[in-house]
């Protein structure tokens, strides 16, 4: 199934504040869950989950910090903050409300 | 053998010369590139496919880099530094090149001239010193603008004439006509490099407003590059100082010099290449500070009206009137430029007239101060150059005036605005070269 890049765009802000609620993750790691999560449908691309991850962090729902890692290498992760939480909630509840006006029967 | 390490790292240089990534950002997508090659590597794919496939993987640079720049916009005086699309790269580094090697010979020549030690003697330096640089900045148009050969030679002709003319002229105490000559003559000259600029259309209204913004981006950006160089003459001083090394007076002479030159030549290069994003600059910066300006001169009429002081006694000050009244019909400009040709007036438009108005106003006073003066103490040159410049000034604002008048009331386009004031240059030329050339015989080179 091919998923429009609206849909991808505007679905990507809670998909990694789901992700993140869980534990704290970096961008490589996101992009896999991501796949495995959705039976490989929602491949995202690195152009695209970067920029999201650094608008969030710019908005302050996430923050980042450097961890090494058991290879020995530095890996940049993100932590979700208390306002991230906050609009983890409110967006889940604008797409339930979606979800809901698409599930009834007309 | 594939080396893999020098791989990543040509990868991660490529990101750099984007300009567009920070450090970090470059280290988090590194890493990610090798988690995505440890990954591919683990599946059985050998060392150099994995490197492939997953640079492939995180896309084109400049795509990756474009999707960045949308996010650091913190940083976007960033993209005022010449970005290097592959495209282009081999047309930047050929600007570069003709910049560095117009700089070394303005620089140079520069550095001939003073060697002679006019300056203390007389104004020969001074006086000369548009014909060190300015042909190089024609040259360099002719080379990054495609200027018309036959066009340059006849600005270059200019050039060597108005040089031989202007050091015919003899020097006499008390050099009121040299001083002049030698603080007009730069004006004169940047609007027959002007020409260079423009081309073959010189004439034409478009033309004419594009060296307008370009002249008064240069102005903001050779501001920006001289602090940068001047808080580095005073660090280098400070170091040198620190060891007890004295540095010659020569030494620093030359460096100013070949300084001076360079960020001349490249604050021309800047703008012209990064015309599209700088060219917001200077609207925004005369948005911001046309209506402090109209403050400033509205309490200044109204405390002189209300205390009935004169300003104009000292001479001094007429200056500097004329000076900030340029500045003003310069922001007045760049409000017009900056305009899009199809919105209707808005309320910069009324503050262009509340501006114009003002201005006017203060004009008309240092006027009346002006032909006192001459009344009163008689004429000498640097009168007549006033006097001159403020009746050209007052006409081209009546005109502003008189047309916006017109095209507030609906019977006018506001095109006709911009075609008058681009015309109005040639008046500005016209007296500047007057005072250059016509003064020093006028006054008996006195």
């Amino acid at each position: 199934m091919d998923i429009s890049k609206d849909l991808i765009a505007a679905s990507a802000t809670p998909l990694i504040l789901t992700i993140l609620k869980k534990e704290d993750s970096y961008g490589y790691d996101i992009i896999k869950k991501v796949k495995e999560l959705s039976n490989n449908e929602l491949v995202w691309t690195e152009g695209m989950l970067y920029p999201v991850l650094h608008r969030l962090e710019k908005n302050e729902f996430i923050e980042s910090y450097w961890k090494k890692a058991n290879n020995g290498r530095k890996r940049k992760y993100y932590r979700l903050k208390e306002d991230g939480l906050e609009e983890l909630e409110n967006q889940k509840k604008q797409w339930e409300l979606v979800h809901n006006t698409l599930s009834k029967e007309i | 053998m594939f080396d893999l390490e020098l791989n990543i790292n040509s990868w991660t240089d490529h990101l750099r010369s984007s300009g567009k990534l920070n450090e970090d950002d470059i280290l988090e997508l590194e890493n990610h590139l090798r988690d995505q090659i440890d990954e591919l590597i683990e599946k059985g794919l050998s060392r150099d496919e994995a490197f492939i496939i997953s640079v492939k993987r995180l896309g084109n640079v400049n795509s990756l880099s474009k999707e960045f720049s949308k996010i650091n916009t913190d940083t976007l005086w960033k993209h005022l530094i010449v970005d290097l699309s592959d495209t282009d790269q081999k047309q930047t580094r050929r600007d570069i090149l003709l910049v560095i090697i117009l700089s070394l010979l303005a620089g140079t020549v520069t550095r001939v001239a003073t060697l002679f030690d006019f300056w203390n003697e007389d104004l020969f330096v001074i006086k000369n010193f548009s014909f060190f640089i300015l042909p190089f900045i024609a040259l360099f148009f002719v080379f990054n603008r495609g200027t018309d050969k036959k066009l340059l030679s006849y600005v270059l002709g200019i050039f060597a004439l108005t040089a031989f003319i202007i050091n015919q002229f003899p020097s006499r105490v008390p050099n009121h006509t040299e001083t002049l000559t030698a603080l007009h003559l730069p004006i004169l000259l940047w609007l027959v490099t002007g020409v260079a600029y423009m081309g073959l259309k010189w004439k034409a209204n478009k033309e004419r407003m594009n060296f307008i913004r370009f002249t008064g981006e240069s102005v903001i950006y050779g501001s920006l590059i001289l602090f940068g160089l001047i808080v580095l003459m005073a660090f280098t001083m400070i170091l040198f100082e620190a060891i007890s090394v004295d540095v010659s007076e020569p030494i620093i002479e030359t460096l100013v010099i070949y300084a001076g030159c360079a960020a001349a030549i490249t604050t021309m290069y800047l703008v012209e290449t990064k015309k599209s994003i700088v060219e917001n600059f200077a609207p925004i910066l005369a948005k911001l500070f046309s209506p402090l300006f109209l403050i400033t001169m509205v309490t200044f009429l109204a405390v002189i009206i209300f205390t009935g002081k004169s300003p104009f006694l000292d001479r001094n000050f007429l200056i500097a009137f004329d000076l900030m009244l340029v500045l003003v019909l310069g922001m007045v400009l760049y409000i017009i430029s900056a305009r899009k040709m199809h919105e209707t007036s808005g309320i910069f438009d009324y503050l262009n007239v509340a501006l114009i108005t003002t201005a006017l106003i203060i004009d008309g006073v240092a006027l009346s101060a002006i032909v006192f003066r001459l009344s009163e103490y008689g004429v000498t040159p640097n009168k007549l150059a006033a006097l001159g410049e403020n009746i050209v000034l007052l006409g081209n604002l009546i005109g502003l005036l008189w047309l916006y008048i017109c095209y507030f009331r609906g019977k006018i386009e506001f095109i006709k605005i911009e075609r008058w004031q681009t015309a109005y240059l040639t008046i500005y030329a016209v007296w500047i070269a007057i005072v250059v050339f016509v003064f020093p015989i006028l006054f008996g080179f006195e």
